[in-house]
């Protein structure tokens, strides 16, 4: 038993801390992807990218309580031939250790249809704070190769709190009524 | 199977759900087969979030504890039966596992206050609840339930249930880490390190069961000068230090997340109580660096080979 323990705090000690490598990284969903799941009845996605205007940016800031940091977003209307069925939004947010991708969809009347991760991504350093950093991840491809352990792919233990997410859709929200409604 | 003529198709897919991100992933022999697989598992995810949730007051839970006593309210069957195992769990561990502790959640910060009445006092303990038939649940004494503690490890047990049934190989389902494997390979199961949250630690090889870790690494909140996280011990009333992780291998997801609650609590009561559930824990401790690691029981019990399917 001793010998057993001894063994499963081994590599905990002697597991090096990666210098830029993510410690942990899934990639769920290409964007294509996620748009056919958020809206699986639309044949059709018109790109529609979002530049916040600095009074857009105040009014979401102040409608919302959340911190805008990117001005522009990836937006697609879906439709089924000529209706709308409603928008899908690509965004990112980011906790002192993880970097999340996402997209939201919005029905016609202002509300939440679905939500999809597309990427999640934890670093042991302070890398989440560098935008360098997080740019090498974003738009990338399920297909596209990132050197990760592939031999961590179960974590029992909790991920960040998804308050960052919460916090991501109620400033998304408002953002579909400044911008897109 | 190496007779299949296509080679099998796997998905997986999160999304935000139970306060946390749950993943889901299935195989199967076809694209759509294991996106419908994925859905339907979503689908019953959400059902559980929505009954549960402490926080949406038409859950079946805010309805239970706006409910007056002695007045028996229906509630859907899913809450039943998580009710039905936490008296379960309450009993055996005399109240280790307690589903009443929300007030003092609210008092500590770990759950919003002004929902229930301010200033309202809820005498009540798990003892007060009963559990009729037809689903139906009656209070003998004003109290606030929050599972918390036990439903996502339902949630999990179900979403499983829904990716076999929907024919699916092989798959996962964490949900903040309660997690649950089915098929035919093993799986190495990482925690994380109880004081540095994004240091993982391969802990055990897992093909078809489930494991729930609970640790103090992203709730942890100050009070009074020290770490403690949202588990409280129901005799002195205080939280409990947040410097250790608490791993639990369950016959089912959802016996596994509450009993890391009663492993937390009392790891010295915790060596009676899980081989009753044919359970086992594995504690990693951040502090200790000596012997920062030890399973309860002392004498792990075998896991039966498979677990039933049904809940």
């Amino acid at each position: 038993m001793n010998d057993l323990n001894r063994w499963l705090l081994v590599p905990a000690i002697l597991l090096p801390a990666a210098a830029s490598a993510p410690a942990f990284a899934v990639q769920y969903l290409g964007i294509e992807q996620a748009r056919g799941v958020l809206f699986p009845s639309a044949n059709q996605f018109d790109s529609r990218s979002i530049t916040l205007t600095e009074p857009m940016r105040s009014s979401i800031e102040a409608q919302s309580g959340m911190r805008v940091r990117n001005t522009t977003l990836k937006a697609w209307q879906a439709r089924l031939n000529d209706k709308s069925l409603g928008w899908v939004i690509l965004d990112e947010v980011y906790g002192k250790h993880e970097f999340i991708t996402y997209a939201i969809a919005i029905g016609n009347d202002g509300t939440v249809k679905g939500v999809e991760i597309l990427d999640y991504r934890e670093t042991h350093g302070s890398e989440v704070q560098n935008p360098k950093w997080r740019v090498q991840f974003t738009g990338k491809k399920a297909s596209d190769p990132l050197k990760l352990d592939e031999d961590i792919k179960n974590i029992s233990g909790a991920t960040l709190s998804c308050r960052h997410i919460t916090d991501g859709i109620k400033r998304l929200l408002v953002t579909w009524e400044v911008a897109l409604k | 199977m190496t007779a299949s003529p296509v080679k099998p198709v796997s998905h997986q897919r999160a999304r935000p759900l139970l306060g946390t991100l749950v993943e889901i992933a299935a195989s199967g022999p076809g694209p759509e087969q294991v996106q419908h697989a994925i859905d339907s598992a979503f689908s019953v995810v959400e059902t559980v979030h929505r009954l549960m949730s402490y926080h949406d007051p038409a859950s079946d839970i805010s309805r239970i504890n706006r409910q007056p006593c002695h007045t028996p309210l229906s509630v859907d069957p899913h809450t039943w039966t998580v009710l039905h195992t936490a008296q379960l769990l309450s009993t055996a561990s005399n109240g280790l596992f307690d589903v009443t502790i929300a007030p003092r959640l609210v008092k500590l910060g770990f759950l919003p206050s002004g929902k229930p009445a301010e200033g309202a006092s809820y005498p009540g303990n798990w003892r007060h609840i009963g559990l009729l038939p037809e689903h139906r649940v009656v209070l003998s004494q004003p109290l606030q339930i929050d599972l918390s503690g036990i439903a996502k490890g339902y949630a999990v047990d179900q979403a499983i249930a829904a990716l076999r049934q929907a024919g699916a190989r092989t798959g996962h389902v964490n949900a903040g880490g309660d997690l649950r494997i089915f098929g035919t390979e093993a799986h190495t199961i990482h925690v994380r390190h109880p004081l540095e949250p994004t240091r993982l630690i391969p802990l055990l090889q897992l093909q078809d069961g489930a494991v729930a870790t609970s640790a103090g690494y992203y709730n942890r909140r100050q009070h009074n000068g020290r770490d403690i996280m949202p588990i409280i011990h129901p005799d002195n009333g205080m939280a409990c230090s947040s410097d250790r992780s608490v791993s639990v291998l369950a016959p089912s997801c959802m016996l596994a997340d509450a009993l890391t609650k009663v492993v937390h609590a009392d790891s010295d009561a915790a060596n009676h109580i899980l081989p009753l559930f044919q359970a086992q824990a594995l504690l990693l401790d951040g502090q200790q660096s000596n012997t920062p690691c030890r399973f309860i029981p002392a004498q792990p019990v075998p896991l039966p080979q498979r677990e039933q399917n049904h809940a």
